[in-house]
């Protein structure tokens, strides 16, 4: 009887052990698939959804700890919730990306029109304010305070467009968008005290 | 080039304008005719000969 149960329980020992080591490969290998998954789109995870992906590294991290205590039943288990979360967060990726790269594109085509645009309208003011400068007095309808504060605008104006344009040089696409925007609209006020209306 | 900038304005000659008149009109001083005059060069031989309907670039 004795024999008998030492018998069993060493039957039952080997038959875990076997059990246990059957499952060290398809742990190692479902933990090798998720970290080479995941290494496809790493580097725009990591632009586009930072925090998302410190959860998938998290994830992963727990069940390497798992691999390292031997606990391949645990990872063989998890594995496919994790693949299922590296999936959704690769589709995430692609469609924040996308999204990204289609506002890059909109202000790119708006930089492109605001840079053909504000160099001339500070050509056309830089003529008409030399001009004026050397007048020995101003049309009816500018006063001298208005010039002033004409002139004083216009360089901000040119300021601001520098700004605007180191912006974009610098990648900064968006920004540099905005600001020459604003740039704009203050080269408009500016046409519009000088009466200079559009031909 | 600078004919083609969109910000640039125009005036359109009416019977009785001089360059002087034109000049005085949007500079203020009638002595700056001759920036007319330069900006237009393409389309005045001469600074008093201009005629009604043309459209003179003020710079």
């Amino acid at each position: 009887m004795r024999f008998a149960n030492v018998f069993v329980a060493l039957a039952a020992t080997t038959v875990m052990l076997i059990g246990c080591a059957s499952q060290k490969e398809p742990a190692e290998k479902a933990m090798a698939q998720a970290e080479s998954s995941l290494a496809e789109f790493r580097a725009d995870a990591e632009k586009y959804a930072a925090d998302e992906l410190a959860k998938v590294d998290a994830s992963i991290n727990k069940l390497k700890n798992s691999l390292a205590s031997k606990d391949y039943s645990m990872v063989v288990k998890a594995a496919p919730s994790l693949n299922s979360t590296i999936a959704s967060l690769k589709q995430s990726v692609a469609a924040k990306k996308a999204d990204a790269d289609a506002m890059m594109a909109a202000a790119q085509a708006e930089w492109t029109d605001l840079s053909a645009k504000v160099p001339q309208m500070v050509e056309a003011i830089q003529s008409r304010v030399d001009t004026l400068g050397k007048s020995r007095k101003l049309p009816a309808n500018l006063d001298k305070a208005t010039f002033e504060t004409v002139k004083t605008n216009f360089e901000t104006m040119k300021t601001e467009w520098t700004d605007a344009s180191a912006q974009f040089a610098s990648g900064q696409a968006d920004a540099a968008v905005r600001k020459a925007r604003e740039v704009k609209a203050k080269g408009d006020e500016i046409l519009s005290k000088l009466g200079m209306t559009p031909a | 080039m600078s004919t083609e900038n969109p910000y640039a304005q125009y005036h359109v000659v009416k019977t009785g304008d001089t360059l002087s008149k034109i000049a005085e009109e949007y500079y203020g001083d009638k002595m700056l005719y001759p920036k007319i005059f330069e900006a237009n060069k393409d389309v005045l031989q001469d600074p008093n000969k201009i005629k009604p309907g043309q459209k003179l670039r003020i710079p």
